[in-house]
């Protein structure tokens, strides 16, 4: 029974508006654990959904919720000790919305309806909004209101995309349900014109909510003042979850030959993301906006390698995993210096070396790993979409990506070495005791994708493999 | 040639379109807005491919909650509030409304261009769809009026419906719910930031939402 993962945190994620705050803190780590036990049982069984009209279990959506279950778990356990530190009005809003986005994350990783998967996306907005409201500073205010404008309207975009699709069956003349396993079993016989309008429309729709510049003006405004644990699954979840839809519109694309329009458009995004972030990045004084616009880098990666297809299509599935686990951990590690230093600017902070030694590790590791050093999984992921870059001509596309790699790299180290090295106003006191919970949730993190960088098993690369080859990729 | 009846009352839309370009007050743009409503949600009982009963009880929701339930909340949440009930445009009415009406003309000229079957009886149909599409975009970005943002969002959603139930039947409840969901969600979550906002800037002008950059 598929549809028992999301409804598990949906039905907890009611009863914990309800009930006290320690029990509801323990419902959130309760959750977390149950989810991740369910996701591994889906793995391995690989069921049939009871509606399955709407659900089903592909080799992209296992990826996604393996992700999703692994760092959820973490999450919530850093989340409890982050509570204990910070003051937050109405936990049980908090955890209550924590694990609604939880359920609908799940849901758009199992949706197989077009529709179904843009009711699912369009809920994560709803259910994530409170989540960056949290603080109800004013800044944090606007954050809320841009962000869940700018998103409804990408969605709206999204959805307007997808009834195209249908258009398309019509014109078509194709009786088939409106799945994207269906479509794609179908797809030579769409109207070509209706699809490619509506690939469109959906990769501005939800690449709206990816992050994909320029339409990614929402993003460093939520993940800066959402509190670290929301930032942190905002980033390494709900970023996949948006590309996810695209994915799997380029399926379709894919299957109906029209994968050339597809990747150019794909690869132009991307390009233009990474330049954005590569841009923005250099002046960044907020240590968690800087964070927020190497997401954007990251999405921009995977959506290039996405378009490029072949090995490098390999190396953005790999991208996107590695991201996940490093930039959540990255996002919690800035959590604690939030706390410790209790200011956001970098010029504030400092000496994080001998101030935060533990912390310090987890940042600087995480920082190592997110610019793509090996041996951390985001080097092979980003070697591999370069050598797809070359292996079929996109010279110039591989320029522009490998420069705006080397830029985002200074600036981001640039920042890091401030804030570890610089020399500290040592009257402040720093305000967090390094507890264990407050860092082993980055350190496993961190070592997931070090692990995975040397030894990957059998079942998550066959995975991988099987999920890329429907978009054309592979090890080839 | 004869006008089929809803060709008739698409037309109304349009007018009403212009007519919310020209609104300097908040009530009167929700009640373009609550007309716009009515009409799109009563469209599906006219082109009634298979309009069983479930369908007819499903449109007939829709069209409470659109046409009444939306627009009277919005009502009661300014009246309560006591929002300031200008629109504050950034760009200026007359403006607005030229715009408007080349946006209309842009709509009829690009829904010309396409050819779709399904709906080729109705000539008005996909113009009025786009212009919806747009012309909400436009009160979007044109207004700063928090609330008059709102607003000009439904009338996208308003427009997006409009293609949605009509150009294709298969997929057509589910897009109706669909979006029913998430104009109800969405607008809830909307108006709860909204008194946040006048509560925190004592205004809902989103001039005041200018401190976060880059």
């Amino acid at each position: 029974m598929v549809e028992i993962v999301f409804l598990a945190p949906f039905i907890t994620g009611i009863i914990a508006f309800f009930i006290p705050k320690a029990m509801g803190r323990r419902l959130l780590v309760g959750t977390g654990a149950v989810h991740l036990f369910l996701s591994l049982l889906l793995w391995k069984n690989r069921p049939e959904a009871i509606f399955n009209d709407y659900f089903a279990v592909t080799p992209e959506g296992l990826l996604s919720l393996l992700v999703i279950s692994l760092l959820f778990f973490l999450i919530s356990i850093y989340t409890i000790a982050y509570l204990k530190e910070s003051e937050i009005q109405n936990e049980n809003i908090f955890t209550g919305f924590m694990l609604l986005f939880l359920s609908t994350m799940t849901m758009v990783t199992l949706s197989d309806h077009i529709m179904v998967m843009w009711i699912a996306i369009e809920a994560t907005t709803l259910a994530s909004a409170p989540l960056i409201y949290t603080h109800r500073s004013a800044a944090s205010l606007e954050a809320t209101w841009k962000y869940i404008l700018i998103c409804s309207v990408g969605i709206a975009m999204a959805l307007l995309g997808s009834v195209f699709i249908t258009l398309a069956m019509d014109i078509g003349k194709v009786d088939a349900p409106l799945s994207f396993s269906a479509l794609t079993l179908v797809a030579k016989q769409l109207d070509p014109m209706w699809l490619k309008a509506g690939f469109v429309f959906i990769l501005v729709g939800y690449g709206t909510k990816m992050g994909l510049a320029p339409m990614h003006t929402w993003l460093p405004d939520a993940h800066s003042e959402a509190p670290s644990p929301a930032s942190a699954l905002l980033s390494g979840v709900l970023l996949n979850c948006a590309y996810l839809g695209i994915f799997k519109t380029n399926k379709i694309m894919h299957a109906a030959g029209l994968n050339d329009f597809s990747g150019t458009i794909l690869i132009a995004f991307g390009l233009i993301s990474i330049l954005a972030a590569a841009t923005f990045i250099l002046k960044q004084n907020e240590y968690k906006r800087m964070l927020a616009y190497s997401s954007i880098e990251n999405m921009g990666i995977i959506a290039v390698g996405t378009g490029i297809g072949g090995i490098a299509a390999y190396g953005a599935m790999i991208c996107m995993i590695h991201h996940s686990l490093i930039k959540s951990s990255l996002f919690l590690s800035s959590g604690n210096i939030l706390l410790g230093y209790g200011d956001r600017f970098i010029k504030n902070t400092g000496n994080m070396v001998s101030r935060m030694p533990k912390t310090f590790v987890a940042f600087f590791a995480g920082f190592a790993g997110i610019s793509g050093f090996p041996p951390f999984g985001i080097f092979i992921g980003e070697m591999f979409i370069i050598i797809g870059a070359f292996k079929t001509g996109h010279y110039i596309a591989a320029g522009i990506f490998i420069l705006s790699l080397c830029v985002i790299f200074a600036g981001f180290a640039n920042q890091v070495m401030k804030i570890s090295f610089n020399d500290s106003d040592s009257t402040k006191t720093i305000g967090l005791k390094e507890k264990a919970s407050l860092v082993w949730p980055q350190y496993i993190l961190l070592l997931t994708s070090l692990v995975l960088c040397f030894y990957m098993p059998d079942t998550l690369y066959q995975t991988i493999i099987d999920a890329v080859t429907a978009i054309g990729g592979g090890l080839k | 040639m004869i006008l089929h009846p809803v060709d008739t009352i698409l037309s109304l839309v349009l007018l009403s379109v212009l007519f919310a370009f020209g609104a300097s007050r908040l009530p009167v743009l929700i009640k373009v807005i609550a007309f716009q409503g009515i009409v799109v949600s009563m469209v599906p009982f006219f082109i009634g491919h298979d309009m069983n009963a479930g369908g007819m009880v499903f449109t007939f929701a829709t069209l409470i909650i659109r046409g009444i339930i939306i627009p009277m909340s919005i009502y009661v949440a300014i009246k309560k509030v006591d929002i300031k009930r200008e629109v504050e445009p950034i760009i200026g009415f007359h403006a607005s409304i030229l715009c408007g009406l080349g946006l209309i003309v842009a709509a009829t000229y690009i829904s010309k261009q396409l050819n779709i079957p399904s709906i080729s009886d109705y000539k008005l149909l996909f113009p009025v769809a786009i212009a919806l599409l747009v012309t909400g975009m436009f009160l979007l970005i044109a207004r700063r009026n928090a609330i008059a943002m709102v607003l000009g969002y439904i009338m996208m959603e308003n427009g997006i419906y409009l293609v949605g139930t009509t150009i294709s039947i298969r997929a057509r409840h589910i897009v109706e719910f669909g979006i029913l969901l998430d104009i109800l969600a969405g607008v809830m979550i909307m108006a709860i930031i909204l008194q946040n906002i006048k509560r925190t800037f004592d205004d809902v002008d989103t001039a005041n939402l200018r401190t976060l950059k880059e």
